[in-house]
């Protein structure tokens, strides 16, 4: 309880890299390296996960019941884990999303303003 | 047919703590194999042999190895503990330093006559002329750790790192210089182990304090400052003030007894269970332990010429030695679960 009392924990925002890994698994689950990938593809080649970053991103968003293991699979004699989104994750995934839109059309909103300022 | 590559991978993979290696290895070697091999024999075959993690896979991992370590962002909650102990400790050591620095002010203020309504101090305690340079930059420094402490507790780590940097310049300059004039015996490890230890070790432990970390609870810490002063420099000052400078000891040994009471007010809680979240606690008392123990044994070396002190000096080290061992046996790995069960060829490497 002192801890509670000296320490309130606090959840920080969601990271670039964590919003990408949960869209990367909105429509399905992925393995680790298939979430490389679709980032990458989503993002048109913008953010390239290195593996470190990815399970980083993994062990956080599992630890926090957004992500949770769907099956495995063999592959050349390796296992590969897949990963798909809880109903927590689609949530937070659906607030993040909605909430980034919000931002970006105020900072259209002020762009067009401040363009239109400039030009008149 | 991976080998080479697997076992270069793997190497870089020792940087991270054990407990998480154990956890993730094989699924980071899996997806990193999957991003080099292509699935043709002989290409793989050379893959293996020539290829390495690139500078950038290294250094994802090595950034992950140093977030787990201070907890930054991106890493899961059940790996807090080192960062959330680095924490604790830079606030207590701060605060200790804050209430160091604000007694500073209140004797200066009380010598100077700045409290009309409080008798004047007695002539030992009177400020005799304008204050000297030095002096000036010590109060300024004293108040300067007020603020970094509030900073911290207020959640503005950035600016509290920098004038915490430029708090502990000072003492680095006044120690040089007083080193090569001669003023201190060579080395002094007293006064380079209170720089060392208590100046410089918290602000390079301020790195704990990122946007991601979970912020102190404001108001538990700012009356810690009041408080405390109240309850430890007060009487010491008053202690001063009457003439019995000879109690107030000094402050390595100050430090020692705040610790050696922080930890016998908290071996109770560890006896009856009431201690929660990892022990965190226990670690930070331990921590603080060893950093106020290498500072009264340095400090020591002082004293080498009256015995007395040194008698004094060795029963505060005792004293916290004892107390530390009471809350050392809560302190050990308690590696919560998230209910991700380990990879089926997890090893512990």
């Amino acid at each position: 309880m002192f801890d509670t009392i000296l320490f309130g924990m606090t959840d920080g925002p969601m990271t670039g890299q964590a919003f990408f890994v949960l869209t990367a698994l909105a429509d399905g689950p992925r393995h680790g390296y298939g979430i490389v990938r679709e980032v990458a593809d989503l993002s048109n080649g913008r953010v390239q996960l290195k593996i470190g970053s990815l399970y980083g991103v993994l062990d956080r968003l599992a630890a926090d019941g957004l992500i949770e293991p769907d099956r495995e699979e063999a592959h050349d004699g390796r296992l590969r884990r897949y990963y798909r989104l809880t109903q927590d994750g689609r949530r937070a995934l659906a607030d993040e999303a909605e909430l980034r839109a919000a931002t970006a059309r105020v900072v259209r909103a002020r762009l067009r303003l401040s363009g239109a300022q400039t030009t008149g | 047919m991976s080998g080479n590559l697997e076992r270069r991978y793997r190497r870089v993979l020792r940087l991270l703590p054990g407990s998480y290696r154990e956890r993730w290895q094989e699924e980071m070697t899996a997806a990193f194999l999957d991003s080099w091999l292509t699935g043709d024999a002989d290409a793989d075959a050379y893959i293996s042999k020539a290829a390495g993690p690139s500078w950038g896979e290294i250094t994802s991992v090595a950034g992950l190895a140093m977030r787990l370590c201070l907890n930054r962002a991106g890493t899961a909650r059940r790996y807090l503990p080192r960062g959330q102990v680095a924490r604790y400790a830079v606030l207590a050591v701060t605060v200790v330093q804050a209430m160091r620095g604000l007694s500073g002010l209140v004797a200066m203020a009380w010598s100077r006559h700045l409290f009309g309504w409080i008798p004047a101090p007695p002539a030992s305690m009177m400020a005799s002329g304008p204050a000297e340079p030095a002096q000036a930059v010590f109060y300024v420094v004293g108040y300067g750790w007020v603020v970094v402490f509030v900073l911290l507790v207020l959640g503005y780590y950035r600016p509290a790192r920098v004038v915490a940097a430029l708090a502990i310049v000072p003492d680095l300059v006044v120690l040089l210089q007083h080193q090569f004039n001669g003023r201190l015996p060579t080395p002094s490890a007293g006064a380079w182990a209170f720089w060392v230890l208590i100046n410089l070790a918290p602000v390079l432990a301020m790195s704990a304090f990122h946007r991601d970390a979970p912020s102190p609870a404001r108001w538990p810490w700012l009356l810690a400052l009041p408080v405390g002063y109240l309850v430890v420099y007060a009487p010491l000052l008053a202690l001063q003030a009457t003439g019995n400078s000879a109690w107030v000891p000094d402050f390595s040994g100050l430090y020692c007894i705040l610790v050696a009471i922080a930890c016998l007010a908290h071996a109770p809680r560890i006896w009856f269970g009431q201690v929660a979240r990892s022990g965190l606690w226990s670690r930070t008392l331990v921590l603080l332990a060893v950093d106020a123990g290498a500072y009264r044994i340095f400090s020591i070396t002082d004293y080498l010429q009256d015995p007395h002190l040194i008698d004094v000096s060795l029963s505060e080290l005792l004293i916290l030695l004892i107390s530390a061992a009471l809350v050392a046996p809560d302190v050990r790995a308690r590696v919560a679960t998230t209910g991700l069960p380990a990879h089926p060829h997890a090893t512990a490497a």
